[in-house]
């Protein structure tokens, strides 16, 4: 269940991308189809500006500045450009988008934005916020969901990530991510003022073995039973 | 933190962030490059010859275009000598004629004699187009920093290591 990897509890950077990786590898197993337009356009502009650059040293290398300063200026405008639109690109399109994603029949289109929160009060755990939007292609319309959950929810105190309650927490959250998950829908009691499901909340829930809450509640379970889990112990890095 | 290999996409996006940064220092260079029409806008005094005007290590800004008056006596200009690629920091003391082809003589303030020792052979004196800029601001010191990457090269090499290192590792 948990993810082999640790992290450390107090680095809130480190919480939010091990949280972001498992929440992709969650909903890609779901059946979603992820969309990467959003980081391909990115990488598009990016590298056509290193390009733009690169040229631009080249020419100015091989053949010095005063022969080639025209094609230096024309370069330093259009790299301005490119910039300017990549910044924009990350600022107002893509938003802080990690995942974007449509379902198989392709009639609902999902994007998950997230962002963590330091707490107001020593002591307390940062907090993980989420905005998802869950738009109909045919009506057009868009569900606008926002969830505000702490990190301790679905991290042991070892700094090791535990699927389950993380999972919980979008299939009750999200109606989209329920009906793909029923299970989950349906495990547990809701949120109850932020704080981490307890193993008796668990042990109320149909379909958890005594393995499975044990493994949850130790945060040390290797065992994958549920097909949810697969991807939640991959990593991946920005 | 290596595990960023594994993901293609992710491993474009840290590539395409430090090339970025590489490009765009390089084209904000190229960017005062071409408004100031200097090849290299910014350079840092090598030499005391300008002592007390500029001192080793200060960094100076140059413009080099003529949209009031022409480059005249009294100025500090920044020049290249035929052959050689030191850029030389000294004053223009004499000037005969008008225009492009004047002649020009340089002095650094500080030295007993003036430049003609300096130039290349058979060069008794510059013209308009041998001078890369005249200084316009400065700031004291700041380009010691150069000099010490110049005088010990194996600081360069660290600085670019930590430099990818940093942000090879941060994924913020």
């Amino acid at each position: 269940m948990a993810s082999t990897e640790k992290i450390t509890v107090y680095n809130v950077a480190d919480l939010r991308a091990t949280t972001d990786d498992a929440l992709l590898n969650y909903l890609n197993s779901l059946g979603l189809i992820q969309s990467h337009t959003l980081l391909d356009t990115r990488l598009a502009l990016g590298f056509s500006a290193f390009l733009l650059s690169a040229a631009c040293f080249a020419w100015d290398y091989k053949f010095g500045f005063e022969s080639t300063k025209q094609y230096t200026l024309v370069a330093v405008a259009l790299y301005t450009l490119l910039n300017g639109a990549l910044t924009y690109w990350i600022m107002f399109v893509e938003r802080g988008t990690i995942y974007a994603g449509s379902t198989k029949d392709g009639k609902t289109k999902i994007r998950v934005i997230s962002d963590s929160k330091k707490p107001k009060t020593k002591g307390e755990a940062p907090v993980y916020k989420l905005r998802i939007d869950v738009e109909d292609v045919k009506t057009k319309k868009t569900q606008k969901i926002e969830l505000e959950r702490k990190f301790s929810e679905w991290f042991d105190a070892n700094g090791r990530f535990v699927a389950a309650p993380f999972q919980t927490v979008l299939a009750q959250g999200v109606p989209l991510v329920g009906k793909l998950d029923p299970k989950r829908a349906v495990a547990a009691a809701p949120a109850s003022g932020g704080q981490g499901l307890t193993k008796e909340q668990f042990a109320e829930t149909p379909g958890y073995t005594a393995e499975i809450l044990d493994a949850i509640a130790s945060g040390l379970g290797e065992s994958s039973t549920t097909a949810t889990d697969q991807g939640a112990g991959k990593k991946r890095r920005k | 933190m290596l595990s960023a290999l594994a993901n293609p996409r992710q491993a474009a996006v840290q590539l395409m962030n430090f090339g970025l940064i590489l490009s765009t220092a390089f084209m904000m260079w190229k960017g005062l490059s071409v408004i100031s029409d200097s090849p290299s806008p910014i350079v840092v005094v090598l030499s005391g010859s300008m002592e007390p005007a500029f001192q080793r290590g200060d960094l100076l800004f140059l413009w080099n275009r003529n949209f009031v008056a022409e480059t005249s006596v009294g100025e500090v200009v920044v020049y290249n000598v035929k052959g050689k690629d030191i850029p030389i920091v000294h004053r223009i003391v004499r000037k005969f004629g008008k225009g492009p082809e004047a002649k020009l003589l340089t002095k650094g303030d500080n030295n007993v004699s003036d430049d003609t020792e300096l130039y290349a052979s058979g060069q008794d004196y510059l013209v308009r187009k041998d001078i890369i800029g005249s200084v316009f601001a400065y700031i004291p010191f700041v380009g010691y920093v150069t000099i010490l990457l110049s005088e010990h090269p194996w600081l360069k090499t660290v600085m670019l290591g930590l430099m990818g290192l940093v942000v090879v590792l941060q994924r913020e």
